[in-house]
């Protein structure tokens, strides 16, 4: 019975061209607003204004073939990889302290061979997503709901967190592990207190590093940067610069913004514009409109996300979504709260957006899965 | 595809399949809007930021763009002698600026660049890096000043090559030009020099600073009415190019014999021992048709290209220097700088005598046909006033007068005149006033002559023979080029010609005629009584071998008297016919025990003379001994062994060499060798002479400059 209702459904198969056209129109739109964020420090630096955008185009275009492999190979297929994932992902990390790891602006986060390169970083996200999802498909509710069963998902993501923290020194990559694992877990979870005491216990945390920091002289960067956030022009020099030409360039857009390719801020003042702090450059050129257009269509993919774990077919395929909806929401939220100074400098790229070979590659298998999941959809089951 | 996917799913479909609940969807609805939250948040936040902070983040962008300008230096003018050369001119130099904040941005840059700077340029790398760690946040730190193109060549390639030098970086060159006299000293005084900032310090570069600077331009942004950043160049205009009347070879001519004396009386068996030849030695050289100074030189001189250097000439030592206070410094500094023959003043003494017959003869007052008797003193209103014969000239013609230069027979004919008439005259010489040659640093001479109200019968007996009253060294020589020429009286002025930066003449400087201070008779009246001083008078010691020369002597005790301190000169101009030049020498205070004679000042004319001369075309009429043809010889004046006819046989070149002939057609240098030789049998057509040039920038081609000169000389003047 099962079988010929499946037959009969069988060309009337979802597809999220939705969320597929979100994603091609933040990838063009990516493109365009690296040229044009890149082009000045190109040309200055290496007399070719195109560089970036090449090298990125050229990730894209892999992408695509990878985006297009995870679109039509069946994520069932992965949940037998979540173990030997997990080992490469593990040795890539390690691998960054061996010689085949390269060391760019004073940070050793890449490894590579000959003029290809990659970061573990998003190696290691996409199968945090991976074994969580098939981790929390196997246990039963009870387990999950348990502190054990809490422990025994979190353990292997906590662990690559701090890996990520010590060996790479990234400690934005370790909070987008973590944070991926906890919002899984937290969907999987019928409970909600204890969720919300991690958060009270967060906010006092930050509280704390908060009062630390504007109470005692020390020389960690990272309290230092914690001053620099609550006063940008106390250190308008070295790290409250960026942030401050990012808010200038902000500040500056007005409504509809100086009009694509006029910023002023990325003519040597915001260093590296195309990388985390693009979005400024976004709200410079385009104005609030531009901004919160971008913003909306992140919403638009997070709530396509939302609609497809909520109609997928299995458990699995609904946490591998929630996985991937929780990575994309964690970056960008990150990523605009850093570059408007509503949290502390921590280096976060704006997913499709920002200029970074491998991640625009993992993200595009990311978005590849969901639309896999999606394509298993069974129309009658969908609202 | 499809199969594949149900071959994978079917074995083990419906029993295992866990659900995502509806529990869970509902978590996710709340995880969804805590985004939509975060979200709104963020949106909020961003509003705000624009609300509140827009206007002022607008500014400080802009203010930051500001910056970004960036000034485009014009070029200073060249200054070019009256043939050409260029006797100043900027070049393009470049500053090598560091920016700390760049260079330390790129983490990896400090290293390499340092080591760049290293291998490119003479400098302390310990210094550049002690400075980048101090001043972490510094954008322009100058390195090194005014380093030329090919200074900065090696290392500019390097910044170019990404390939082998990816991290240099902070490091960048600022363009202006540097002022360069490719003649060191030569004409210091006139030129002048520049400090800086391109402003001139005395002579023509502060005379003509305005002309001589362009206007800097700039490359800005600027906002459009959108707020957009345009960029705009407006280019820098150029100064304005200045030709002097200064010729540099004759200037050249002036300056060697000036050091010359200077030099053989100076040093330790001196007078003075241990100073130099004189205190001061100028010398003018005029052209009397149209005011052109030709040269003028002052003693000692200074290296334009380093004045703030006191050890330059050996007038110093190092020890001298350094114990000098900063006054004392910027004292001798000052009085090197300075230009004697415009600022200056003294007492003319006895060469004021022509400007006192000149205007006796002028106003009627004498005829030229009067006598006077010399005893030797003259008495006036009490005073017993000496002539400086002691023993007295006896009777002596007004023509004698001058030619013996006898005080008591010019007090007499002051009498004559009085003091009203000899006093509008002296105004009419322009005593008192400035000439306003366009020269820096012109003394005003107008509290230094007598009040023609107020002055009593001695005031103008020590008048007439260029006592009591001060003059310059310009004001004398441009007097007496009006009684020479006609009487009349041309501003005297350095500058020519001023050209645009394209070379297009803007402006010509015709000559001025000021007034006419005597008339023509009296001035042909004075050129015969001037020429008689060389010839039977006090000044045949300035007269250059084969020629005749007007002139007059002039030894002026200093105040305070009788303390053996003169002012000796000479003042005198050639052809006696039809002047064509004007040369004015003056020695203050020669460094030798006896004084009071101007037999120093005619030395140093007759040597000028003999080299400028022949330069200026104007050609001997007088014959030469031997002893003066061998001097010429001597000189590269006379062709070494050659010494052709000046006859008929031009054309045809085959000058054969003759005794007594003052004309050597068509010779050439033989250390040069460059030109026709006679003996070849080509014809020494002037044309074919031409690719020679006889103005060439090197002033030791004087030998060659002069042959050339000789070559198209009259027939039938030399040998008599």
């Amino acid at each position: 019975m099962a079988s010929t209702k499946k037959k009969k459904f069988k060309d009337q198969n979802f597809f999220d061209y939705t969320l597929l056209f979100v994603v091609i129109f933040l990838i063009v739109f990516g493109l365009v607003m690296i040229y044009s964020t890149s082009s000045y420090e190109a040309a200055s630096d290496f007399n070719d204004s195109t560089l970036y955008l090449r090298r990125q185009l050229f990730a894209t275009i892999l992408g695509v073939f990878v985006m297009a492999a995870t679109t039509l190979i069946d994520y069932h297929l992965w949940e037998r990889f979540s173990l030997i994932g997990a080992v490469v992902a593990f040795v890539l990390v390690l691998l960054v302290l061996t010689p085949l790891g390269i060391e760019v602006n004073g940070a050793r986060r890449w490894v590579g061979i000959g003029p290809l390169s990659m970061q573990p970083a998003e190696v290691v996200k996409i199968e945090v997503i991976l074994f969580c999802a098939v981790l929390i498909t196997k246990m039963n509710k009870k387990r999950i709901s348990s502190i054990k069963g809490m422990f025994t998902i979190l353990m292997l993501p906590a662990i690559f967190a701090v890996m990520l923290w010590q060996i790479t020194n990234n400690l934005s990559s370790a909070i987008i592990v973590g944070g991926i694992a906890v919002v899984m877990l937290f969907v999987a979870d019928s409970d909600y207190l204890k969720y919300i005491l991690a958060l009270l216990a967060v906010i006092a945390v930050a509280a704390l590093v908060v009062y630390v920091a504007t109470h005692w002289e020390s020389g960690s960067f990272r309290l230092k940067r914690v001053k620099v956030w609550l006063d940008p022009e106390s250190d308008p020099s070295d790290t409250g610069f960026q942030t401050l030409q990012a808010l200038y360039a902000i500040g500056s857009g007005g409504i509809f913004g100086k009009g694509l390719g006029n910023s002023m801020q990325k003519l040597g003042f915001l260093p590296e514009a195309q990388n985390d702090m693009i979005f400024s450059i976004i709200c410079e050129e385009l104005g609030l409109f531009g901004a919160l257009a971008v913003i909306l269509l992140f919403l638009l993919l997070i709530w396509r996300c939302m609609v497809i774990a909520n109609n997928s077919p299995d458990l699995f395929g609904a946490m591998l979504v929630v996985g991937v909806m929780a990575h994309f929401a964690i970056q960008v939220i990150l990523n605009i709260a850093v570059v408007t100074n509503t949290m502390p400098n921590t280096g976060i790229s704006l997913p499709f957006i920002s200029y970074g070979g491998t991640s625009e590659m993992f993200l595009m298998a990311e978005i590849g899965l969901v639309l896999n999941v999606s394509r298993q959809i069974r129309l009658r089951d969908a609202m | 595809m499809q199969d594949q996917r149900r071959n994978f799913r079917e074995p083990e479909k419906e029993k295992k399949v866990k659900k995502f609940s509806i529990r869970m969807q509902k978590k996710l609805v709340v995880l969804f809007l805590i985004v939509l939250l975060a979200f709104v948040g963020l949106s909020a936040r961003l509003i705000l930021i624009n609300k509140e902070n827009g206007e002022n983040y607008k500014r400080k962008i802009l203010s930051q763009q500001s910056y970004d300008s960036r000034v485009l230096p014009f070029k200073r003018g060249d200054i070019l002698d009256a043939q050409g050369s260029k006797l100043a001119y900027s070049e393009k130099v470049y500053n090598l600026i560091i920016d700390s904040k760049l260079m330390l941005q790129a983490k990896t840059a400090l290293e390499p660049t340092l080591a760049a700077l290293d291998a490119c340029f003479d400098v302390d790398v310990d210094e550049i890096r002690n400075y980048i760690n101090e001043h972490p946040a510094s954008q322009y730190y100058v390195v090194a000043k005014q380093l030329t193109y090919d200074e900065i060549a090696p290392f500019v390639e390097m910044q170019n090559n990404k390939k082998d030098y990816p991290d240099i970086t902070g490091v960048w060159f600022e363009e202006e030009y540097r002022r360069v006299y490719p003649y060191g000293t030569l004409a210091c005084d006139v030129i002048g020099f520049t400090t800086a900032d391109n402003m001139g310090a005395f002579g023509m570069e502060q005379y003509y600073n305005d002309v001589l600077n362009g206007t800097n331009g700039r490359e800005y942004g600027y906002l459009t009415e959108d707020s957009n950043l345009e960029r705009s160049t407006r280019s820098a205009e150029d100064g304005k190019i200045l030709v002097s009347t200064i010729d540099a070879n004759i200037q050249g001519i002036v300056e060697k014999y000036i050091a010359q004396w200077n030099h053989e009386h100076e040093g330790a068996n001196a007078y003075r021992a241990g100073q130099l030849g004189s205190y001061n030695t100028g010398v003018i050289v005029m052209d009397p048709r149209n005011g052109e100074v030709l040269a003028m030189a002052g003693y000692p001189v200074f290296d334009l290209n380093d004045p703030r250097s006191l050890s330059g000439n050996g007038l110093y030592t190092e020890e001298q220097i350094a114990a000098m206070d900063d006054e004392a410094y910027y004292a001798a500094l000052n009085s090197l700088w300075r230009n004697y023959c415009i600022s200056d003043t003294y007492e003319p003494g006895s060469t004021a005598k022509t400007l006192t017959i000149a205007a006796a003869l002028d106003s009627g007052a004498i005829s030229g046909t009067e006598s006077y008797y010399c005893g030797g003193v003259y008495e006036v209103s009490g005073h017993q006033i000496h002539c400086n014969k002691r023993i007295g000239h006896g009777m002596l013609t007004v023509s004698g007068s001058l030619e013996q230069s006898c005080n008591v027979a010019l007090m007499q004919i002051g009498e004559a005149m009085g003091r009203s008439t000899f006093m509008e005259y002296l105004s009419n010489y322009n005593m008192g006033l400035k000439t306003n040659i366009d020269l820096a640093g012109e003394a005003r001479t107008d509290t230094l002559i007598y009040d023609p109200e107020t002055m009593v019968a001695s005031d103008l007996a020590i008048s007439t023979f260029g006592q009591g009253y001060n003059v310059t060294m310009i004001q004398m020589a441009s007097a007496f080029c009006s009684i020479i020429n006609g009487g009349y009286y041309y501003q005297p002025h350095v500058v020519k010609e001023i050209r645009n930066p394209d070379g297009t003449t803007i402006e010509r400087v015709e000559p001025r005629v000021l007034k006419q201070t005597v008339s023509e008779t009296t001035s042909a009246q004075m050129r015969e009584y001037l020429a008689r001083v060389c010839v039977d008078g006090t000044g045949t010691l300035a007269v250059p071998a084969g020629y005749y020369i007007g002139g007059k002597t002039g030894t002026a005790e200093m105040y305070p008297r009788k303390q053996g301190n003169y002012v000796v000169s000479f003042i005198g101009f050639a052809p006696i016919d039809d002047p064509q030049v004007v040369i004015y020498v003056v020695i203050d205070r020669p460094n030798v025990e006896d004084q009071p004679h101007s037999n120093f000042a005619q030395e140093i004319t007759k040597n000028i003379l003999t080299e400028i001369l022949p330069y200026l075309q104007i050609f001997r009429t007088g014959e030469l001994s031997e002893a003066d043809e061998e001097y010429l010889k001597n000189l590269g004046i006379l062709p070494k062994d050659v010494v052709a006819e000046e006859g008929e046989t031009v054309g045809e070149g085959e000058g054969e060499p003759e005794e007594g002939t003052a004309a050597p057609v068509g010779q050439v240098d033989p250390a040069t060798g460059y030109a026709t030789d006679p003996n070849t049998g080509e014809a020494l057509n002037p044309s074919t002479y031409a690719p020679v040039d006889p103005y060439s920038s090197d002033l030791d081609g004087i030998g060659a400059v002069v042959d050339e000169d000789a070559n198209p000389l009259p027939q039938g003047e030399g040998g008599e």
